[in-house]
């Protein structure tokens, strides 16, 4: 296609100097779960609907939901996989996505306060969220799937550390 | 029902952030003088009632107002004026009541509000957060001669601390005090916190000011003249579909034989009406001027506004430039300040100019960030508004970015200064974003299926709310990762070393003296307003210092390795 089609010489949602910690693959049943509550009742229903009235089209429906699902569990042990973080000196690095990648950068010093989240479904898998925020509503720097004990000791971390290097907006 | 300060009040201000030095001891009942609203603030106030009630009525009978007309005779009629008038003493009544119980208090460290007649509400806004000081006069206010004193700290929507209404005097000598006090001056009587440094303020007025603190010294930097504006906002984007759906409008009218088949685009054309009546009337009188406090912005035809930004408060700023702009080289100047909200709000307060020739872009520029970094910020900022590839030492997208951005490829760029991140985009709508390396929030890195097959990535950089959100689509992955890596150093560095959140602490006392603001010929290290740059403290070296100075230990390349 083109000639100057040149891959980046270094991978750049993976930098050298970092060691990634993947997140709990917990969050695959987590994620799963919450699919199945969605979905369940609208498959039966689709059946339900198809077997009553006995049109044989109508089981296009049914077998659209049941293509998601299968889509939905090729794609989220992937999304899983994907998700991970990086504590380095001075700021955190979350990284997500196969398809869409993003990579960003928290520095330490420009954290105004720490979300630790934990749902009912997480809480059954044992897993739980953090999120950074910035004073900037852009930056999306949320870790799902994290072990309870795991996300305080980070809680607590990224407090300590944003206290340290404190440096208003 | 009496206001009782010993009340316990909801605490219901924005937290100070966790590590923040604790204001607290100074508790309620310490807070000395408390002061209220101007009375005439209720016949004021209470007028928004009625007129609310009013428009509700005119929207709900609009429809059918000859049968409403019909309706009204004889006791009916009497019946509405009543009920109007009872709504009018419920609105004044209310807000006399509201008044009653609003008082506010300035110590050195807050300002303190309390409101509310059933839910009592008490506020206290961190002087040193403080972000911005707004006078507002709407036209009522400023028929009687009042106005509302704004202070915005960076609590997200809502977290404004709204002082309306008082003398128009007294406001301003209430933000002469406010931001005097945020810069970290002393009140003149009071026992300096901090030893003073002896060099800093030996000969410098404000320690012995008088008990009012002096109005800053202010020099006018730019003004819009109203027939700039008005051709300007004719030949703005929304000018041309305004017409064209006019036209439609006719040709609907003709071709239908029926005049009523217009009304179906009554609608939009409102719309595009009040767009530009609402940018001719915030962007009427707009004056800017510097000053040792900041930045001063007026404006405003019906509602006269005078912002005041501090120094170092600005996040981000961009210059835009639409297609029909490009004859004249006009360039609408548009500023992140945390505190400003976004929506309706953010439009009128984010202005730093609405329509400025090159030469007046450069001095906003300047008015933000006196020292770009760069010897000659002429060409710069050239290369910025106009260039393309690696024009003025721009990082640009590879050429393999034209199969994502087929129009638009050669305009993205980045250059990275000593002290400021400078990207470029849009070929039609031509767009510069500049964002100090101390005010980096924090930054991404983004790339979509195609972007990776072609080994390309976005480079992200997240600014507090506002209309400026910088960012440089399909670089070359590898110098994006390298952007992100040493971006993220630089910011590091910029921030250890930047000013303090009190300005006035780490550059001395204000000189009556307002540097001449030229912005091509202004010394680079120059703090507008800054006297001497003495700094109090080891770590805070002034914004202004000559780069270098701990800042980042390397010379920054021109072009961080441009594609081959």
């Amino acid at each position: 296609m083109t000639s100057d089609a040149v891959p980046g010489t270094r991978e750049p949602f993976d930098p050298t100097d970092v060691t990634w910690t993947p997140v709990s693959s917990r969050l695959v049943g987590a994620r799963l779960t919450v699919t199945a509550i969605v979905l369940a009742p609208i498959l039966v229903l689709l059946v339900l609907l198809a077997v009553l009235v006995g049109a044989a089209w109508l089981w296009a429906f049914p077998a659209v939901v049941v293509l998601l699902v299968l889509w939905i569990l090729w794609l989220v042990p992937r999304q899983v996989r994907a998700l991970a973080y990086a504590e380095r000196a001075d700021d955190l690095l979350v990284r997500r996505g196969i398809m869409f990648r993003s990579l960003v950068v928290v520095p330490y010093g420009r954290m105004q306060y720490v979300d630790v989240n934990a749902g009912p479904i997480a809480r059954k898998f044992g897993i739980a969220s953090v999120q950074l925020h910035t004073a900037s509503s852009a930056t999306s720097a949320s870790i799902e799937g994290l072990p309870p004990h795991e996300a305080a000791r980070l809680r607590d971390r990224m407090a300590s550390r944003g206290e340290a290097r404190l440096a208003g907006l | 029902m009496t206001s009782t300060p010993e009340t316990p009040s909801t605490h219901s201000a924005p937290e100070p952030p966790r590590s923040a030095p604790d204001v607290d001891g100074v508790s309620d009942e310490d807070v000395t003088g408390w002061r209220r609203m101007h009375p005439v603030t209720p016949a004021l106030k209470g007028w928004k009632v009625l007129v609310a009630v009013l428009a509700i009525g005119w929207f709900q009978v609009g429809e059918n107002i000859e049968q409403a007309i019909d309706l009204l005779h004889g006791p009916a009629f009497l019946a509405l004026i009543g009920g109007i008038l009872l709504i009018g003493l419920i609105g004044f009544g209310y807000s006399a009541i509201a008044w009653r119980v609003t008082r506010f208090a300035v110590t050195d460290e807050a300002v303190h509000l309390r409101t509310g007649i059933l839910f009592r509400q008490q506020r206290q806004a961190r002087l040193d957060r403080l972000q911005a000081v707004d006078v507002v006069q709407p036209l009522l206010a400023r028929l009687v001669g009042l106005a509302e004193l704004k202070l915005e700290v960076a609590g997200g929507s809502g977290s404004a601390v709204s002082l309306a209404f008082l003398r128009e005097a007294d406001a301003e000598a209430l933000r002469a005090e406010l931001l005097a006090l945020s810069a970290g001056l002393q009140r003149p009587g009071s026992v300096p916190v901090a030893p003073p440094a002896d060099g800093a303020e030996a000969d410098a007025p404000a320690p012995v000011a008088p008990v009012p603190f002096e109005v800053a010294p202010e020099r006018q930097v730019y003004e819009l003249p109203m027939g700039r504006l008005v051709r300007a906002t004719l030949r703005s984007g929304a000018v041309p579909v305004l017409l064209l759906v006019a036209a439609g409008a006719i040709t609907l009218a003709v071709v239908s034989r029926d005049i009523s088949a217009a009304f179906v685009l009554v609608a939009p054309l409102f719309a595009g009406v009040t767009f530009v009546w609402s940018r001719i009337n915030q962007g009427a009188n707009f004056r800017a001027a510097i000053s040792p406090d900041g930045i001063r912005l007026r404006h405003g035809l019906t509602e006269a506004r005078a912002q005041t930004v501090p120094p170092g408060r600005v996040q981000a700023i961009r210059l835009r430039q639409g297609p029909l702009w490009r004859g004249p080289d006009w360039w609408r100047v548009e500023i992140n300040v945390a505190g400003y909200g976004q929506g309706d709000q953010q439009q009128r307060d984010t202005v730093l100019h609405p329509v400025a020739t090159r030469d007046e872009a450069m001095t906003a520029l300047w008015l933000v960030l006196p020292d770009l970094g760069v010897q000659d910020p002429t060409e710069l900022v050239t290369a910025a508004l106009t260039g393309r590839d690696d024009d003025g030492g721009f990082t640009p997208a590879p050429r393999r970015a034209r199969w994502v951005d087929p129009v638009g490829w050669r305009r993205h760029g980045v250059r990275v200064t000593e002290r400021a991140l400078v990207t470029r985009s849009g070929r039609i709508w031509r767009s510069v974003d500049v964002v100090p390396h101390e005010r980096t929030q924090s930054l991404g890195l983004e790339q979509g299926p195609i972007q990776r097959r072609l080994g390309l990535a976005s480079f992200v950089l997240h600014s507090t709310p506002g209309p400026v959100s910088p960012r440089v689509n399909h670089l070359d992955a590898a110098v994006a990762a390298e952007l992100l890596d040493e971006q993220a150093e630089r910011a590091r560095n910029a921030r250890a070393t930047a000013t303090p959140e009190q300005w006035m602490r780490a550059v001395g006392a204000p000189t009556p003296a307002v540097p001449n603001p030229v912005p091509t010929t202004a010394p680079a290290g120059e703090v507008p307003g800054a006297g001497s740059t003495v700094p109090t403290g080891p770590t805070t070296a002034p914004a202004g210092e000559v780069p270098g100075a701990g800042s980042t230990g390397s010379p920054v390349p021109p072009a961080a390795g441009a594609d081959g």
